[in-house]
């Protein structure tokens, strides 16, 4: 009655990663608050900015540009909060070690848990579109809806590994939660989501180009005007290539971290 | 508690001279740097070369009092700490070179209130575990069951491990540390912070484990659980091995001694000192319980030493004298002052 | 406060979100006259003074729900609700710091024109407002007292006071049927009186500095006197329930 144990099973890790991370690492998210999170949030930062453009400069292409833009930014707190404070709930919850002690394949753990979330984002902004549409009225007649899926789940899928580095980051600073929140927020501002980032400070424009929301956004807008696939590949590769950078970082920094620790000792402080 | 049917794993079987572990002059070294100009380094040697075998199918303990070095060598051996020299061998595989390979054959068991998710049941941690150690999906369940019944949680499986007692949470430490039917198996302090009662039956599932057929490594500070449960016995002090023997071996090396303990109210501090310094004394060891104090006297001499330590505690309330054998404690103490 | 200030943590949102959305105003703002770009730093002033106000009142007592210590504090002489009016007001000042932080940055970074005609009247305004965010604090944590997820409703009640209290718009602009609730906010009044005090063209809701101040002082009576009230009736129906051990 020997155990023989599998000897490849990758597969197996991601899927049951993501299935266990839903239970065990987002349960902080009760049903109240995902309900808030998915409907409410969108609606009032939507709001926020879609007055002020309004006061400001209350053109319909302005208004269709804030609307659009803030529908993408409502990922963030799935794809960036939320994927961030997942070594946050590991630290506090003592998991790590465990974690650590297994021989499973680094690659599918680190993914695996945030999958959940990538969904969620998908359809936060997918609200955040009817919203779009319906509240803050952006013309969607020349949108090509196949196009702006497409752009909505890479978009989703590349901050979802924007946050996965952030949190792995995370893993060597005592709090992961104040660049959880910093990068939740300042997306408003780097990313193309009120105003091109060329209105930026020179010195603060690289930053913009490493987030790949900053790609989405302009993506998106394309897309409602009418922009087809073919279209939007240079710049949907753009923001592959910046999801897939940040992964193999976070994904680095992730196995960094294990053998640092290991070496010095240091694994308990966490 | 049924034990749980536990077969050996796939792994080839040993010849008899191999060993599960052997140790070869391990060594760890920390070192921590304070300030930011004029940095000050602080160096701690918690391994200081400690070398011994464990043969398969033995129950290891480590003995020592904390900060001897127990955990260090216990995370080295374990691949969670890498040793600053020395080498080790588990399982045949380096403690360096191999480390994927001893993590799938091992478990940890290193309990305590922390490394467990406590927003999910007990159950459902278990299945996390499996699936990271490859436990074949087909025999997944039944494994988990047949571990929930060893250690009695087959009950409260299904409830959220917050609501667990300090108990509970270390049983199903021992259901994870046993996921993956390991053949060798490290404990760090099983029974620490335990009731008596969850502490007996912890070590009543460790002895099943061992029947069969696992290896065991443990760590603890109580003597006489290591004196319960181990073969062999490793004693560590500072970072040390200054014993490694038989229970009984051990014994015998205070068997020339004689043990009077004496209980008393009020003894001054000062007085334990004088007694210390006596030349026939080996040891003196005092512990409160409750109000009174129970004091340990080691000396070759015999009943005989009474009437000089009666004296010299003459300001203490004595309430009982008896001599007493010798036991493992008492080796222990001789061994680690 | 002590409490508060050992988990910085808690406190970051708070001070990025109303950087961040200032700096977009400002940005937003860039091409208006002088005395738009007020909107953007008011707006965002206040917006730090809100969020650290929640946050004070809502977390503290999340805080103590979370370490147990909520039945000892109820425990004490003192009665609750001066306990917690304490931490609203502590915690408004800490507004106050934040919201002149993003006054000095947005002078300093972004260069914007800021003059202030009134200052008294705008430092009175400023004043009158953070009280009435202190009663409105110690007004939401009655109710926080006896729900488990005040986490969950102060993520939720943020970015709606921001937007009804016309932070950084004139809630003109918003649905006329949101515009009673815009103006039974407290906020939404002193910050019009800001603006007042600060521009003399300023005509805003209409009403005038010294009604909105009187309004504002008006409005912390009542959410005082409610809160009062409140957390007398919460108190004894909590112990009567005995729900505060939980969370």
């Amino acid at each position: 009655m020997a155990l023989r144990l599998q000897e490849r099973y990758g597969f197996r890790i991601f899927i049951s990663s993501a299935a266990f991370a839903f239970k065990a690492l987002f349960s902080w998210l009760s049903p109240q608050m995902w309900l808030t999170q998915v409907f409410m949030l969108p609606l009032f930062e939507m709001a926020f900015f879609v007055y002020l453009a309004k006061f400001v400069e209350p053109s319909t292409a302005n208004i269709a540009y804030i609307a659009v833009g803030n529908a993408m930014q409502t990922a963030s707190f799935s794809s960036i909060f939320a994927v961030a404070n997942l070594t946050s709930e590991e630290k506090w919850q003592g998991t790590l070690i465990p974690l650590i002690a297994t021989p499973a394949n680094r690659f599918p753990l680190f993914l695996g848990r945030a999958t959940f979330q990538i969904l969620n984002g998908i359809a936060t902004i997918a609200v955040g579109f009817i919203y779009a549409t319906y509240i803050y009225g952006v013309d969607m007649s020349n949108a090509n809806f196949l196009a702006l899926s497409l752009v909505i789940v890479i978009t989703s899928l590349a901050m979802t590994g924007f946050g996965l580095m952030l949190g792995s980051v995370g893993l060597f600073m005592r709090t992961a939660m104040i660049i959880a929140n910093v990068f939740l927020f300042v997306g408003n501002l780097l990313c193309g989501v009120n105003f091109p980032i060329t209105l930026l400070p020179f010195w603060l424009q690289p930053v913009s180009y490493v987030i790949p929301m900053t790609y989405g956004t302009s993506a998106a807008r394309a897309a409602v005007l009418g922009s087809n696939i073919l279209q939007l590949t240079p710049i949907l590769m753009q923001e592959v290539v910046t999801g897939l950078a940040s992964i193999v970082v976070g994904y680095l920094l992730f196995i960094g971290f294990e053998k640092l620790a290991v070496r010095r000792g240091t694994l308990e402080e966490y | 508690m049924t034990p749980c049917p536990l077969g050996v794993s796939k792994l080839p079987l040993p010849s008899p001279q191999e060993k599960a572990i052997t140790v070869t002059d391990l060594r760890r070294v920390y070192s921590s740097s304070k300030g930011v100009f004029r940095k000050t380094r602080n160096i701690v040697e918690a391994v200081r070369g400690i070398s011994f075998d464990v043969g398969y199918g033995e129950l290891f303990g480590l003995v020592g009092p904390n900060g001897a070095g127990k955990t260090t060598t216990i995370k080295m051996l374990t691949t969670l700490l890498t040793p600053t020299s020395g080498t080790a061998r588990v399982l045949g595989y380096d403690i360096v070179a191999d480390i994927m390979e001893i993590r799938r054959h091992i478990g940890i068991i290193f309990g305590g209130e922390r490394g467990l998710y406590y927003r999910v049941s007990g159950r459902e941690n278990l299945r996390y575990f499996a699936d990271l150690y490859g436990v074949p999906f087909s025999r997944r369940e039944k494994r988990i069951n047949d571990l929930l019944q060893m250690v009695g949680l087959s009950d409260r499986a299904d409830e959220r491990v917050e609501g667990y007692s300090r108990g509970m949470k270390q049983r199903l430490h021992i259901a994870k540390g046993l996921v993956n039917d390991p053949p060798l198996i490290f404990m760090d302090e099983p029974t620490m912070g335990l009731d008596p009662e969850a502490a007996r039956e912890t070590r009543t599932m460790i002895k099943g484990v061992v029947k069969e057929g696992k290896t065991i490594l443990l760590t603890t500070h109580y003597m006489f659980e290591a004196d319960e449960l181990c073969e062999r016995i490793g004693v560590i002090s500072g970072g040390r091995i200054v014993a490694l023997d038989t229970p009984s071996a051990l014994k015998r090396f205070v068997k020339d001694i004689t043990v009077i303990e004496v209980e008393a109210f009020d003894v001054a501090e000062g007085d334990l000192a004088v007694l210390r310094q006596q030349s026939e004394v080996t040891a003196v060891n005092a512990n409160l319980e409750g109000e009174r104090q129970i004091i340990r006297v080691q000396t070759p001499r015999g009943s005989e030493f009474i009437p000089i330590i009666t004296k010299l505690l003459s300001r203490a309330k004595i309430v009982d004298v008896r001599v007493k054998e010798p036991t493992l404690e008492d080796a222990y103490l001789k061994l680690v002052t | 406060m002590l409490n508060f200030f050992s988990d910085p943590q808690w406190i970051i949102p708070n001070i990025i979100a109303p950087f961040v959305f200032t700096a977009v105003g400002l940005i937003f703002f860039r091409n208006a006259s002088g005395s738009l770009a007020l909107y953007a730093v008011l707006g965002g002033g206040m917006m730090g003074m809100w969020g650290n106000t929640l946050y004070g009142a809502g977390f503290a007592l999340a805080f103590d729900r979370w370490n147990g210590t909520l039945e000892y504090v109820l425990g004490t002489p003192s009665r609750l609700v001066w306990i917690v009016a304490g931490r609203s007001a502590s915690s408004a000042v800490l507004g106050l710091v934040n919201a002149i932080a993003i006054l000095v940055v947005a002078l300093v970074g972004f260069n914007a024109q800021l003059g202030i005609v009134d200052p008294f009247g705008f430092l009175l305004a400023l004043v009158l407002t953070l009280a009435s965010l202190s009663a409105l604090g110690v007004l939401f944590c009655s109710s926080f007292l006896l729900t488990r997820s005040a986490q969950v409703m102060t993520n939720g009640l943020e970015m709606p006071i921001y937007v009804a209290s016309g932070s950084m718009f004139p809630i003109a602009l918003l649905p006329f049927w949101s515009h009673p609730l815009s103006l039974s906010l407290a906020p939404t009044w002193g910050i019009d009186a800001m603006r007042h005090a600060a521009s003399a063209a300023y005509t805003g809701m209409g009403f005038g500095f010294w009604l909105d101040l009187g309004v504002v002082f008006a409005s912390t009576i009542v959410y005082l006197a409610v809160g009062f009230w409140l957390f007398i009736v919460v108190e004894r129906k909590a112990r009567q329930d005995a729900s505060l051990g939980e969370y």
